[in-house]
């Protein structure tokens, strides 16, 4: 490689703005998550006010939204509906996949497998862009007078398709669909960027089996993206021609105000299949990268070998390949053959199995080790904790029969917050964390990271966990009131206590984007390895040159996962230390 | 404007503030000897252990308050079906094997969190792996599971393929409300068609007498939209009207013109062959649903425009209604609605609610009532700004006070079709017969 041998001078542009360089681009996908995080969270305690005090005006909301969205400062409808499609999108999209592996893929597939750079620094500069203009198209769909997209994030047809069912479905949905399809693109790119760097580019020593459990989770995660991401194209670019060709692939027997339309022939459940089959994979693509980046985190500061190395990668594995022939449980009430209910019903259940043996894996890694509590383990404990807590109450939405009592419910909403909102959000938060000093070459401040853990989790579970009860109790979920019905009027105390404990997770996250800003313009400067942490990134200077290291690439002889290894003076032992003779890899 | 202001005065203030407090922090560390952010120290670890473990008590004992105050199934009581108490004992085994889980891997994960803190002293256990730990998390959870997935798939069968026997009630699902129609002596809904759909006819029922209404009110219109664009051109042949006004009405036109083609094409058997069109005849079309208590009814759902879903709460019964496509439901209702309220855990409850009912109407300065138990349908797939508010009044009664209802609750009730009276109960026993 030659990047050693020349060091050319970069302008502003291109080392900050239209950057090749992955650490760049990591930062930048980061500092965008970041932004549309914060928008997407700002809804959420927006609407929870509605739905905590039904009846108080709050001035506050008209003169966030403007007077069309709150005249009064009560919240309309429509628009109640448009901040909950808004935040489900932009958290499930923009932050949770582009911002996460957009993120960590970027920062940490070249440094962990010892390559120079992603295998197309252009490519991946690209992806970026195009990631920031959906996000950008997303944003914008706030600020129009007929208001976001509102048909829900997973905007079925017909009601995404004519501005008559609801004004969002106009201005606000094409912006959506035109922003989805951008950043479709762009997680392609991206995608197949990664699988061809973890693929190619790893360094001499880098077996597959020597990856660090991060790169190993990218990686699947990765491949379920380009698998998956094809299809919600196809579904949006149908919905599209739909809406504005005069197609009916998702239409039929349809009457408006104006009379009987002519479509006929399509059907709405169609693209309940061909978004489904995206959808669910995409919980996983979620949720991967923030179990790998939990693995990788929890062994590095319990000073222990995570346990069951290969058992994880098999896991990992078998939840990827389960997460494609499981779509079909969202739609068990769509008046789908019972049969086919009964089959999805069990793959569904499959995913316990894999999911399980992560989990002990985890506790198991903890068990006996000497755990420091740096923030990001404190995020990561509380992610399996999430992991765990969510994931025992997916058996019983798995399970076609009690899916009929529980469907779109607030069972569902608490259910999927916190096993894969939250377990996402707090593995982001403990990536953010740990790797901070590889990015800024600062260190955060660990104390505000510690109040900001133990706030976070509080509220989230607090705000979450309630939820399971309002859906037994029959709650459903995207009701702009419930005091429509007397028979949950019983709630209302539980939900102003969802609403307080939201409000204030929600303003609680300011610590964190004030230590994160802080720290990077003032934070003290970062050792190059402050986790005392094996994997090759931490090999490299702390301050960022082109080509991530000075010199010859490190030669790998050994798994990531060497701590406390008996018969050796310190607690950890670098991938790049070759084996002593006559000791054994693991 | 104010309020913008003084939000993003507080905002500033704020964010000046912490970066006060910060320098604060890093100045008083400097002073107290502390060189770096990376090192937790050793109060640092055990205060962050103690606090798993205080955490963990305050989260299982929220979560045993949630239980003990809202309990499974808070405000929809015992199941009010057959096939709802299945549903609900399959839920309890399902609670019963979760909980445990929840409540012991939780307090491993805590309780390790807080017994192996980092201390100098201490060195890590070396323990990658172990094949035979592997297999014991593989097997039980997939033992375990096996039940769960043998004993819901019985359940699940057994409820969907039981969908054909029951006395035929439709329920047709429009933004934002239902209409139900019971399908009469013949316990056959009388064929309807999206196309017919029109005002006069909300279901779009086909019959002789809708063709010909539906013939009239598409003529009717079209010559309306003719007369309105003859009538706003000017000499030179162009519209008055604004252009994008022309377009839609044009296309209004076309459709209307399209429609009555399709209705004639498809649907119009022609005068004089109406028999195809009988089974509507003692059709009704009614306000509320009322059911018989231990009847079996099968339930049809049809929508007009969105996707919408028809949930049951008390019957734990909820299918989609889908444009375009025809779902079913089967459930037998077991308890009557006065049996539900005459239940003491019912009316407890239900005090309860009127006093958090009326404290809110009295804050609100609405006029205070007094609330009942009922059984209530209402929409559980996002539909739009009234998605919130589709309910309809379900009643649960014996068959004499349904053959009160039905016979003595306003002619419109009892109107069918072909506009004959029917007399419900009279009819059926000349059927029985």
């Amino acid at each position: 490689m030659a990047h050693d041998t020349h060091h050319h001078k970069e302008s502003f542009i291109t080392k900050y703005i239209f950057s090749q360089d992955h650490k760049m681009i990591a930062k930048q996908y980061l500092l965008t998550a970041i932004f549309m995080g914060a928008i997407g969270i700002t809804l959420s305690a927006l609407f929870r006010m509605k739905l905590g005090w039904p009846d108080e005006k709050f001035p506050l909301l008209e003169a966030i939204l403007g007077s069309d969205a709150a005249p009064d400062g009560l919240l309309d409808s429509n628009w109640y509906l448009g901040l909950v499609t808004l935040h489900g999108t932009i958290m499930v999209f923009f932050v949770l996949t582009g911002g996460l592996s957009g993120t960590f893929s970027n920062l940490l597939i070249p440094l962990q497998v010892g390559a120079r750079d992603m295998a197309s620094g252009l490519l991946n500069m690209v992806a970026y862009w195009l990631f920031f203009l959906s996000s950008l198209l997303m944003a914008a769909s706030l600020f129009i007078e007929t208001g976001p997209a509102m048909a829900g994030w997973t905007v079925y047809p017909p009601l995404s398709v004519l501005a008559e069912f609801q004004p969002g479905s106009g201005l606000g949905m094409t912006l959506w669909l035109l922003s989805m399809t951008v950043f479709i693109a762009s997680s392609l790119i991206g995608g197949i960027n990664y699988i061809v760097t973890i693929l190619n580019l790893r360094t001499k020593g880098m077996t597959m089996t020597r990856l660090p459990l991060t790169i190993w989770a990218f990686f699947i995660t990765a491949i379920l993206g380009v698998l998956s991401f094809p299809v919600l194209l196809s579904a949006a670019v149908l919905l599209l021609m739909d809406r504005s060709f005069g197609t009916s692939f998702y239409m039929s027997d349809i009457v408006t105000s104006s009379g009987a339309l002519d479509a006929t022939g399509g059907s709405p459940i169609l693209y309940e299949h061909l978004f489904w089959f995206l959808g669910h994979p995409e919980v996983y693509i979620i949720l991967l990268p923030a179990l790998g980046m939990t693995s990788e985190i929890i062994s590095t500061c319990a000073r222990k070998p995570i346990f069951g190395y290969r058992a994880m990668i098999g896991s990992m594995l078998a939840i990827g390949f389960l997460s494609f022939i499981v779509w079909g449980h969202h739609m068990f009430l769509t008046g789908m053959n019972p049969f086919l209910g009964g089959v999805f019903t069990f793959t569904t259940l499959l995913i316990a199995i894999p999911s399980a043996v992560k989990a002990f894996n985890y506790i198991t890694t903890i068990w006996k080790g000497n755990v420091v509590m740096t923030p990001a383990m404190l995020f990561c404990i509380g992610s399996v904790s999430t992991f765990i807590s969510g994931g025992v109450t997916g058996i019983i939405l798995a399970d076609s029969a009690l899916d009929i009592s529980q469907h779109d419910t607030y069972f569902v909403v608490g259910h999927f917050h916190i096993v894969m909102g939250m377990t996402a959000i707090l593995g982001m938060f403990a990536g953010i964390y740990h790797w901070f000093p590889k990015m800024y070459g600062k260190a955060m401040n660990k104390r505000m990271g510690m109040v900001h853990f133990w706030i976070t989790i509080i509220c989230g579970y607090g705000v979450f966990l309630p939820m399971h009860f309002l859906g037994e109790g029959g709650l459903p979920r995207r009701y702009y009131e419930n005091t429509n019905f007397p028979m949950f009027d019983h709630f209302l105390d539980l939900n102003i206590l969802i609403s307080i404990f939201a409000s204030v997770g929600v303003i609680a996250q300011v610590i964190f984007f004030f230590n994160f800003f802080y720290s990077i313009f003032r934070g003290p400067r970062s050792s190059q390895n402050p986790w005392n942490s094996n994997s090759l990134e931490w090999t490299t200077p702390v301050e960022h040159v082109h080509g991530n290291w000075i010199g010859e690439i490190p030669i790998v002889h050994r798994w990531p996962y060497d701590y406390s290894k008996p018969g050796k003076e310190k607690d950890f032992v670098p991938q790049n230390v070759p084996l002593d003779d006559n000791e054994e890899e693991h | 404007m104010e309020i913008k202001f003084i939000i993003i005065i507080t905002v500033a203030l704020f964010f000046i503030a912490l970066v006060q407090l910060m320098k604060v922090y890093d100045l008083a560390a400097k002073v107290r000897g502390e060189k770096s952010q990376e090192k937790v120290s050793r109060s640092e670890n055990m205060l962050m252990a103690n606090l798993m473990l205080i955490f963990m008590i305050a989260f299982f004992g929220f979560v045993i308050w949630l239980i003990a105050k809202y309990g499974s199934n808070s405000g929809l009581y015992t199941a009010a079906t057959e096939h709802g108490q299945e549903i609900d004992q399959l839920l309890m085994f399902n609670w019963w094997i979760i909980l445990p889980v929840f409540f012991i891997t939780n307090t491993l994960l805590f309780g390790f969190s807080w017994k192996y803190y980092y201390r100098e002293e201490r060195t890590a256990l070396y323990y990658p792996h172990n094949n035979k730990l592997e297999a014991v998390w593989t097997i039980v959870p997939a033992i375990a599971l096996a039940f769960i997935v043998i004993y819901g798939l019985m359940t699940w069968n057994k409820i969907m393929y039981n969908q054909e026997k029951g006395e035929v009630v439709e329920v047709y699902a429009y933004q934002f409300g239902w209409i139900v129609r019971y399908s009469g002596v013949d316990n056959t809904l009388g064929k309807a068609d999206y196309k017919m759909v029109s005002a006069t006819n909300p279901l779009g029922v086909i019959t002789q007498k809708t063709i010909t209404e539906t013939y009239n009110e598409i003529d009717q219109r079209v010559n309306d939209i003719d007369s309105t664009l003859s009538n706003n051109i000017n000499a030179e042949g162009k519209y008055l009207l604004p252009d994008s006004k022309v377009d839609k009405l044009q296309e209004e036109l076309d459709r209307n013109k399209r429609r009555k083609y399709r209705i004639e094409a498809s649907i119009d058997r022609k005068n004089g062959n109406s028999t195809v069109y009988e089974s509507s005849d003692d059709d009704i079309i009614v306000q509320e649903i009322h059911l018989v208590k231990n009847q079996p009814y099968t339930f049809k759902f049809r929508s007009k425009d969105v996707i919408h879903c028809p949930w049951f709460p008390h019957f734990r019964a909820q299918i989609n209604a889908v444009p375009g496509m025809e779902t079913s439901f089967a459930l037998t209702p077991t308890i009557t609605t006065e049996e539900m309220r005459a239940d003491p855990d019912v009316i407890k409850h239900w005090e309860n609610i009127n006093v958090i009912h009326n404290e809110r109407k009295r804050r609100i300065g609405e006029e205070e009532e007094r609330v009942l138990f009922d059984y209530v349908l209402m929409c559980n797939k996002i539909c739009g700004a009234g998605h919130s508010n589709m309910q309809l009044k379900v009643i649960v009664e014996t068959q004499e006070e349904f053959n009160n209802w039905i016979e003595n609750n306003g002619d419109n009730k009892r109107l069918t079709f072909s506009g004959q009276e029917v007399n419900w109960s009279k009819t059926k026993e000349q059927a029985s017969l």
